[in-house]
């Protein structure tokens, strides 16, 4: 038997040193059983969770309470306590709601990365300034009350004003991570193109501003997901994403993230590639040659 | 020719499918018999998108087929004559919510597969929906909402239709993203749906065999 058929996923220890920062994605409490380990404050499942991601490399995990409104501040809290028990690795604060935001900021241990702003004011503000209080990174969302710009230039715009409002609270450009939000390419032809070009647009107008977004959203509504979500992480890669929420146990994404940091000049020596080569990361499907 | 006509739907061939009605109509092939091979051709495709066979791409692609043939028999329709609906339906995205993806292709495949609709778009207030309800008279309310905060107003919705003595008549189905079973017992929906399809399919329950002149 071939060495490498006896290595599961969970062995696989990669000597990630990537130039990208992957958002874990995992602690979800709108997933199904993510949900009931919340609502059964079962700490071990919600443990397990974060160890996996945090294997695979993950430089946040994100953390999401779900949708009930009138738990969310209860459920971050106890999911916030319950991770930064275990693991030094910061957390992204999923949650839209400052009340929450606020009430998590007060149990946690080192400034997460809050998910997320947008360009509606109301919100903008009292995050903002949680935000600068906390010395938090920030997610900001290429959309305002209006809804989500069809245009590049339409989200230029409302990053544009976002941007304004950071600066104005003293937040650096280094602090911000644009979202320029992927919609389903099943729906629109051109989602693609659009959030490629936004990402351009951004780096070149904001160099220090980093770039995220929800990777799987472009393949929605269509069949092998993974091979669309994988594909379009490399261009976006090349079109200076830095950082992506994603399942970091995905093999399709690991194997593109590799590849596309190598052919980018990123993995010096190759030393990321080779070594997830030799711990079975690509399998035994793709031969040496 | 008719079923040259479904043929060319399900297999996606915009061109010649518009290209062949065309010919029909022109030809006096009655106007209803041409949007009857439509609604068949739309039943396959249907199938097969439940069936994992067939994507929502090809839903919109055969959706806006269907529409332009529509409009084309239109006006070779005879005054007097009606096409047979299968029920009236008002959707829209409630108020707060902005989202239109989901809500337009639920839309159109209602409309493909033979029903009324009343699209009032996105951000809709309780009341003008429900105002709506009482003039247009329909079978079922559809409330679309990808955000959360969709929830208090589709809640809103069928307690307003309640209050007004609505609710006996008609049918709400609720759907969205974040939307499943807990949403719909917190909003009072009769049901919710996962995709497109699934609006078409409790649509069609809730109307029965009672086929209104619309």
């Amino acid at each position: 038997m071939d060495w490498r058929s006896t290595l599961q996923l969970d062995d696989l220890n990669l000597p990630i040193r990537l130039h990208m920062k992957i958002i874990g994605e995992k602690i979800n409490g709108t997933l199904g059983p993510v949900k009931k380990a919340i609502a059964e404050r079962d700490a071990n499942f919600i443990r397990f969770l974060a160890q996996q991601q945090i294997d695979a490399g993950v430089g946040w995990l994100d953390i999401h309470a779900g949708t009930q409104a009138d738990k969310e501040i209860k459920d971050l809290v106890w999911l916030v306590e319950t991770v930064q028990e275990m693991t030094k690795v910061p957390l992204c604060l999923d949650s839209t709601n400052p009340e929450v935001l606020a009430a998590a900021l007060k149990v946690i241990h080192q400034p997460p990365l809050i998910n997320s702003i947008s360009g509606e004011v109301e919100r903008l503000e009292h995050i903002l300034s949680l935000a600068a209080e906390h010395g938090c990174q920030v997610i900001a969302l290429a959309m305002d009350g209006r809804g989500i710009p069809s245009s590049v230039l339409g989200r230029m715009d409302v990053i544009r004003n976002i941007i304004t409002e950071t600066r104005r609270c003293g937040i650096s450009d280094e602090m911000i991570y644009i979202d320029p939000l992927i919609l389903t390419i099943a729906t629109n032809i051109d989602s693609g193109m659009i959030s490629l070009q936004t990402m351009r647009m951004v780096k070149a107008e904001y160099p220090n501003v980093h770039l995220t977004c929800a990777i799987s959203n472009i393949s929605f509504g269509l069949p092998s997901r993974s091979l669309i979500n994988s594909t379009f992480l490399t261009l976006a890669i090349a079109a200076g994403l830095d950082s992506a929420i994603l399942d970091p146990l995905d093999r399709y994404l690991r194997k593109a993230l590799l590849a596309s940091e190598l052919l980018l000049g990123r993995d010096r020596h190759c030393l990321n590639y080779t070594q997830a080569y030799r711990s079975g990361l690509f399998g035994r499907s793709d031969p040496i040659n | 020719m008719l079923q040259k006509l479904t043929t060319a739907i399900t297999e996606m061939n915009e061109k010649e499918a518009v290209a062949i009605a065309e010919k029909l109509l022109n030809n006096g092939t009655e106007p209803l018999e041409v949007i009857e091979a439509c609604q068949k051709a739309m039943e396959v495709i249907g199938r097969r998108f439940s069936a994992g066979e067939c994507f929502i791409p090809e839903l919109i692609l055969a959706g806006d087929m269907m529409k332009q043939i529509s409009e084309k028999a239109e006006p070779h329709l005879k005054q007097d004559v009606a096409v047979k609906k299968h029920g009236r339906v008002i959707i829209a995205t409630v108020e707060g919510d902005i989202h239109d993806i989901g809500k337009n292709i639920v839309v159109s495949m209602l409309d493909a597969n033979g029903f009324d609709v009343l699209d009032l778009g996105v951000d809709v207030p309780v009341a003008k929906i429900v105002e709506t309800a009482k003039e247009f008279k329909p079978s079922v309310v559809g409330l679309s909402g990808l955000l959360t905060l969709a929830f208090d107003p589709m809640k809103a919705v069928v307690a307003a239709l309640e209050e007004e003595g609505l609710r006996k008549n008609i049918k709400v189905m609720i759907g969205g993203g974040m939307i499943d079973e807990q949403v719909r017992q917190y909003t009072g929906a009769d049901t919710f749906g996962a995709n497109a399809m699934d609006a078409v399919i409790f649509a069609k329950k809730w109307t029965g065999g009672k086929q209104n002149v619309g």
